[in-house]
Order: C-alpha cells, then sequence, then structure tokens
C-alpha cells in the first residue's frame, strides 16, 4: 500500500497503468471516526503482485481528481464510491447517479458509518437521465425491467434506426441487497452466508475470494488438502456453468433447441451431484472459513463418473453445434468486442480471453493450489459470440482435466483449520468462471468487519454492453446477452 | 353440409396440431414433453381469465382478436378437411383472406403503442410484403397446373394426375413450404417458444393481449397452421379416398404429418438472423418462379 496526496492520485494511477499495471478494483473507507478521512484506494495489477494506492480524502470535503478521464476501467467505481459515500471525482465524464434509483433522496450514502442500516427513507423523485440520441428515424426502445420470461430484472435502452442498435445502455441495480453494510460488525462466519448469496450461481467464486481474504488477514495456513479441494470444487462450479452457458446461448439464444436440451439435462445431473455431496445444488458449503468441504473416495467416484459422461457427451452435443452451419452464421460477427475496448473497460474473465486479453488470476496470481494446478490460459482473438461459445467449450475441459489431477493426488491431511481472529486488512480473490473476484476485507481488532468490499466480475462486465451492442440488430441482443450471462445480483451488492 | 361438417372438424382438430407439433419437438429433444391436448386446456383457461387492457387502446384493438378469427375460420371454409370440387375455395379469396388477418394483427399490435406490438408490427409489415409474392406466383402456378382457379379443384386434379406431371409440380411445392413456414410464424423465420421480447415477431404483436382475447388469437393462429399445413401435405401426397370417414380419417394423418414436419424442421435448423429474411424470401420468390416456369413450359408443349 502507497499512500499518495490526493493532488497526485490520477497521475499515479495513470503512471502505473501506462507501465501495465491495469485498474482492477476501486473502494473507498469511511475512516472519520479515526483519522477524519475518507480512504479511496485503487488496486492496480502489476506482474504477480497486487499494488494499491492509497489516498486520503477530507471528511469536510471530500473531493478528488477523477481516474476516469485517463482510466475508463474507473468509470463505475467513481459513480458507486459517490453513491455510497458521498466522495466526489471532480471530472467525471458521466456524473450520474449508479446504485440509487429515482426514489433515493440526494445526499443518501449508506456506506458512510453513521448511516444506520435500516434507516426509513423518504420516496424522492431524483432524475436520471439516459443517453438519448435524436434525429429522423431514430427510435428508442425501452426494455424490462420486467421481462417476458422469468430472468433477472434489468432495464435496457436502446436508440435504434430500423432494426440497427446506435446505442445501447443498461440500467441494473434493482437487486440491492446491502450486502457491503449488513455484514459490518460481523464475524466472518456470521458475514459468510451473506457471501454466498452475493450472486447465486457462482457461490465457489465468492466465498474463496471472500475466504483467502479473512484467512490472509487471522495469518492462518490453510492444509494442503483444503487448497487441493479448493481448486475442484472451483473447477467444478466452472464445468458445469459452461456447460449450462453452452446450452443456453445455443438453445434460447438461436433457437436451436438441441444444445438446451442437452445442455441443461447435462446441468441438472450436475447439480444432483451437489446436492449429494455437499447438500446444495449450486454449492453452497463448498468452501469454508479455513477450508473447503471434503471430498471422501465414493464422491472422487462419483465425481470421476459424472465428468466422464459429461465430458463424452458435451463432445458429441459441441460436434453437431460446430457442425450446424445456421448456428455459426448466428454466432460469427455477432456482438464483437475489440481488444481495446476490453483492456479499457477492465474487462473480466472469458469475455476478456475471447477478445485476446491473456489474464487469468489462476495463473497470474495464484490463489489456492492453482500454483500447483495451474490452467493453460486459453483465448480467441475474434471476440465475437462465437469466440466466447468455444472459448466456453475449451474451458470446459481444461476445468475437467484439473478437477481429475487435482483429485488423484488429494492430499492427506484435514479439510480444514479453526480461524484465530484478528484485526487487519487484505485483499483476497478467486477466478471465478464469470471472472475474477476481488475482495477487499478490513476486520477490527475484534475480528469483527468493519468493511468489505466486493468486486464482481459483472460489475465490471455490464457497461461492455455500450460497445457490444451497437451495429449489432435488436432481434440479436439476447444472443450477446447470453454469450455474456452477467449477473444482476452479483452488480448490485 | 358437405362446407360445414369438414370445416368443422379443422376448427376441432387445430389446437391437436399445435399439440403434436410441441410433442414431436418433445420427443426430437429426448424429452417426454406435455399432452397433445394440452392446447386444448390452455384455451379453456385463457377463455376464464380476466383481461388487461391498456386505457390508450382504441376500438381497433378489441375488434382485432374477432376479424383475426374471423378470417382464420373463413380460410378453414375457403378450404375445408374434404376437398370440395369445382371453382369453389377461390385461390386469390384465400391470399386476400390471409392478408386480412395479417393486417388486423398488424394493428392490434401497434393500436396500444407498446414498444413491442409496434416493433413486431414493423417487422411483420417487412415480412408480408416480402412473402406475398411467391404466396401468388404459387397460388397461380397451381390454378394453371389445374385448369382452375378453385382449390377444391386443385387438390383434384393432384389426385388424378399422372406421377410425371407430379414431377413438374415439385419446385412450386417447395416455394409453398417456404411460405407457409413464414406465413405461420414459424423456423426460421420466427419463433412461436421463444421468451425473449427483443426477437418476436409474432408473438411481440399478441404481447399486449390476454385472457379470451388472447384465446382467439391464439386459436386463429392453430387453425391456420393447419389449414396450411394439410394444404402442403395434400398437394405433397394426393390421397385417393372417397369416402367420407376415410377422408376425415386421412385428414387426422395430413395433419399429423404435417405436425411432425414444422417440428422437424424447428430441432434441425436454427432460427435465421433477421436480416437474412430477404435472402430465405428470395429463395421461396425463385423456387415460385422456377416452378412457374416449369408448368407454363409443359403447359404450351402440352405435355400435361
Amino acid at each position: 500500500m502507497k499512500n499518495v496526496p490526493t493532488s497526485s492520485f490520477a497521475t499515479e494511477s495513470k503512471r502505473l497503468v501506462d507501465q501495465g499495471a491495469p485498474l482492477v478494483f476501486l473502494y473507498a473507507t469511511d475512516e472519520r471516526e479515526a483519522l477524519g478521512v475518507f480512504g479511496v484506494h485503487a488496486v492496480f495489477s502489476s506482474g504477480g503482485e497486487f499494488t494499491t494506492l492509497r489516498t486520503e480524502v477530507p471528511q469536510a470535503d471530500p473531493v478528488y481528481p477523477s481516474l476516469t478521464p485517463t482510466i475508463m476501467a474507473a468509470h463505475w467505481y467513481e459513480r458507486l464510491i459517490f453513491d455510497q459515500f458521498g466522495i466526489r471525482a471532480e471530472g467525471h465524464p458521466d456524473w450520474r447517479r449508479l446504485v440509487h434509483h429515482e426514489n433515493i433522496p440526494a445526499g443518501t450514502h449508506p456506506l458512510r458509518k453513521d448511516f444506520a442500516w435500516d434507516t426509513r427513507l423518504p420516496k424522492a423523485h431524483e432524475p436520471y437521465p439516459m443517453h438519448r440520441v435524436e434525429g429522423k428515424g431514430m427510435y428508442e426502445i425501452p426494455v424490462g425491467p420486467i421481462h417476458a420470461g422469468i430472468i433477472e430484472p434489468g432495464h435496457f435502452r436502446f436508440n435504434v434506426r430500423g432494426e440497427r442498435i446506435v446505442t445501447l445502455e443498461g440500467k441494473l441495480f434493482f437487486k440491492h441487497k446491502g450486502v457491503e453494510k449488513l455484514v459490518e460488525g460481523k464475524s466472518p462466519q456470521e458475514a459468510f452466508p451473506f457471501i454466498e448469496r452475493v450472486s447465486g450461481d457462482m457461490v465457489v467464486g465468492h466465498t474463496l475470494a471472500f475466504a483467502e481474504a479473512v484467512e490472509k488477514v487471522c495469518g492462518a495456513s490453510v492444509p494442503a488438502r483444503a487448497k487441493a479441494l479448493r481448486v475442484i470444487w472451483c473447477e467444478l462450479e466452472r464445468v458445469s456453468a459452461h456447460v449450462f452457458d453452452i446450452g443456453n446461448m445455443g438453445g434460447m439464444g438461436t433457437g436451436f433447441t438441441f444444445l438446451a436440451a442437452q445442455g441443461f439435462r447435462m446441468v441438472e445431473e450436475m447439480r444432483r451431484m451437489y446436492e449429494d455431496l455437499v447438500g446444495h445444488r449450486f454449492l453452497r458449503g463448498a468452501i469454508v472459513l479455513g477450508g473447503a468441504h471434503n471430498i471422501e473416495k465414493v464422491g472422487t467416484d462419483f465425481i470421476l463418473a459424472t465428468l466422464a459422461r459429461v465430458e463424452r457427451e458435451m463432445r458429441a452435443v459441441l460436434s453437431v453445434a460446430y457442425e450446424s452451419d445456421g448456428l455459426m452464421e448466428r454466432f460469427e460477427t455477432t456482438g464483437v468486442l475489440s481488444r481495446e475496448a476490453a483492456i479499457a473497460y477492465g474487462a473480466r474473465g472469458l469475455p476478456a480471453r475471447a477478445s485476446g486479453v491473456d489474464f487469468d488470476l489462476r495463473r497470474d496470481h495464484p490463489y489456492a493450489a492453482y500454483r500447483d494446478y495451474a490452467p493453460t490460459v486459453l483465448m480467441k482473438k475474434a471476440g465475437d459470440v462465437r469466440a466466447r461459445f468455444s472459448l466456453r467449450a475449451a474451458e470446459l475441459f481444461e476445468s475437467i482435466r484439473i478437477v481429475r489431477e487435482a483429485l488423484a493426488a488429494l492430499p492427506a491431511g484435514p479439510a480444514a483449520t479453526e480461524l484465530t481472529y484478528k484485526g487487519g486488512e487484505s485483499l483476497g480473490w478467486a477466478e471465478s468462471w464469470r471472472g475474477g473476484v476481488i475482495d477487499f476485507v478490513r476486520l477490527d481488532k475484534d475480528g469483527r468487519i468493519e468493511r468489505c468490499a466486493i468486486s464482481d466480475p459483472s460489475f465490471c462486465n455490464w457497461p461492455l454492453f455500450g460497445e457490444i451492442g451497437p451495429g449489432n440488430i435488436v432481434p440479436d441482443f439476447p444472443l450477446c446477452n447470453k454469450s455474456l450471462n452477467l449477473s444482476y445480483s452479483g452488480t448490485d451488492l | 353440409m358437405t362446407i360445414l361438417l369438414p370445416t368443422l372438424l379443422i376448427l376441432l382438430a387445430s389446437p391437436l396440431t399445435v399439440g403434436l407439433v410441441r410433442k414431436f419437438k418433445a420427443l426430437f429433444q429426448n424429452r417426454r414433453g406435455a399432452s397433445i391436448f394440452q392446447p386444448y386446456w390452455a384455451l379453456l383457461s385463457l377463455l376464464r381469465k380476466d383481461m388487461t387492457i391498456t386505457r390508450y387502446s382504441s376500438w381497433v384493438f378489441h375488434t382485432v382478436p374477432f376479424v383475426v378469427l374471423g378470417s382464420t375460420i373463413a380460410l378453414a371454409a375457403l378450404v375445408p378437411a374434404v376437398p370440395i370440387a369445382g371453382t369453389y375455395g377461390n385461390v386469390f379469396l384465400i391470399a386476400g383472406v390471409l392478408a386480412l388477418g395479417s393486417v388486423f394483427l398488424v394493428l392490434g399490435g401497434m393500436d396500444t403503442a407498446s414498444t413491442f406490438g409496434n416493433m413486431g408490427s414493423s417487422r411483420e409489415m417487412s415480412l408480408i410484403a416480402l412473402v406475398e409474392p411467391p404466396l401468388f406466383i404459387v397460388f397461380a402456378s397451381l390454378a394453371l397446373f389445374a385448369g382452375s382457379f378453385g382449390m377444391g379443384d386443385i387438390i383434384a386434379h393432384f389426385t388424378s394426375a399422372t406421377a410425371g406431371s407430379h414431377v413438374l409440380t415439385a419446385v412450386t411445392l417447395i416455394a409453398l413450404f417456404f411460405v407457409v413456414l413464414a406465413e405461420n410464424a414459424r423456423y426460421p423465420v420466427d419463433n412461436p417458444a421463444t421468451h425473449l421480447e427483443l426477437t418476436m415477431v409474432h408473438e411481440a404483436m399478441m404481447l399486449e393481449y390476454s385472457g379470451p382475447y388472447l384465446a382467439l388469437l391464439e386459436y386463429a393462429s392453430a387453425i391456420k397452421l393447419t389449414v396450411l399445413g394439410t394444404l402442403f401435405v395434400s398437394l405433397l401426397l394426393p390421397s385417393f379416398a372417397a369416402s367420407g370417414t376415410v377422408l376425415a380419417l386421412l385428414f387426422l394423418g395430413k395433419l399429423i404429418l404435417a405436425a411432425f414436419l414444422v417440428a422437424f424442421v424447428e430441432s434441425t435448423i436454427v432460427k435465421m438472423r433477421f436480416y437474412r429474411m430477404q435472402e430465405y424470401m428470395a429463395l421461396a420468390f425463385l423456387f415460385a418462379l422456377g416452378g412457374a416456369a416449369l408448368i407454363i413450359l409443359s403447359k404450351l408443349s402440352g405435355a400435361v
């Protein structure tokens, strides 16, 4: 952690980014009681390490020069920090509220320590102007947050000319749960169920990042068996998520019903296996503080048999998919994300790798037992739906390989250790199937959470739609959307 | 009576066609699927529900379900389950009735000024403009082939024609198949099973309808699919049966075959990109023209 004066915060950050250390996280802390200031922290990924720049802004006039004009990846974080803490980023090009809706009164900053979590707010009507394009033949399409199907709520505003998308803007944040506020004052164990519920389908990703952070604060040494088990659970979650997405893109996105029927059937088989092994279909309980859910001999055989079947059947299903010209025609050139845009927006995970960004936390910042089971980081160049589809397929088989390897060499010993809570702060991270999760956890001297900031990959990837959408036609948007499969709940903590 | 009973047969059997298509699709996906009679229960339960109608709608919104259903019932009467010999069921009247239903559905989609209704209507208008030329050419070719504008005569002529002359109409039938899929909002033009409002055409126009009105519109779609589907099968496999009961059974067979064809198409291909629709329609137009040329040439040379 490096302290920099507020005046040089933006220039120092730019210098790091120019040196090839991308901004991966920006969070704030309320330290008015101890120091009379707010802390703003920018985290950069520089060659196998995370570098944090910290600046202190005075509580009387919480302003700092915005990073966004030079670092695009900061644009949503800075708006989020203003909504949460009321810290203003001077010179931000799009200074609207982000997570607060029209009905939240101006000046509400719920993550300040003097804001009680159960405060009842009066209903306000603050404006939230969405981008508009005027002109002959321009047509505005509002979609959602209530949709024709049962999916998560999100509002999208299209400006179209005919069927062609000119601009596309999302308005999400209809699923606020108050996780970051609610876990404050709780012990990590009490907070754990909240972390499991940040995004229902990436339980392992979120709990692993949180557990790693807490364990680092406590100086706990996690047993070798637990570390390997964490790799296994994490990769299993990736396998089932990718099988689902392959079915969903092919099946629901284009109407290729065969893919959907087969993919969803296999996912269901895997979820039933999770229920049998862990007691939860979405793997709640697979990661615990200080360890992971143990896998016995019977479980190993069960997993191996299921994976063998899934691998064989997925190969058969995918060969049918790749031979369907109609399907490939729908995928190719649809929803292109350029490499420059992926880097500028700080895109995470698979969508970034499908556009040629060579970054994977498992290899570049190894955690758990990933040093021993390093994945081959797979990439595509095209950045279209086809690239994301085939990258999912490739990653899926790579994950199956890792699970097999880790199961074969599972170290003996306990699967978890007891934690003794201590004060302190640390980052923890994990490459979930959606992309990197980075958590900042600060415990007070009693081992209670003082601040927990969560960076979810969906939050980083949602703004990509402004890049991916334009140029496509409206009926292809759902396919682009499915090719990224972002979480609404994970975006809105 | 000759018209009434066969028409009633279509009206009674049409939800079954939809049920069969869904059942076959489910079987193609290794699923068990719902009962083939499910559409009957769905329609009945819709009839018992309340309607939610936006106050921004006009009388057009209320008229549309009746006109659309009326036009498809007229269609069923023009192309009854048992063909009627003579000039009954003029092919251009059939095309006109089809257009009437489509235009009113478009008006219904636009009346509430909802985004999706307008989007569906604008797409449907583009599609109608593209599907009508092949439709008219196909009908004209069939009339020329049979030497009569009556659909009954056309089917009768197919029944009695020689094997050689059937080969001549094969190209026209391919075009007819393209048209039937497009007219009924099936793959690769539209996806009747989707929940993605941004991709809808036919469903988007019906999105604001609920309860009994929705039942009328769904029923109308089912009738249209049954009439055009069985018409295609009749021309593809001309029947030779004569007596009434056998004809009724035969109709059921045609219906099952039509449902199977639709389900087969929808299980093996994907929906096309919307902006490639003109290519699909151009292909249909090309087949229609080719079929017409073949029939005209054979007429001129006296082969048929």
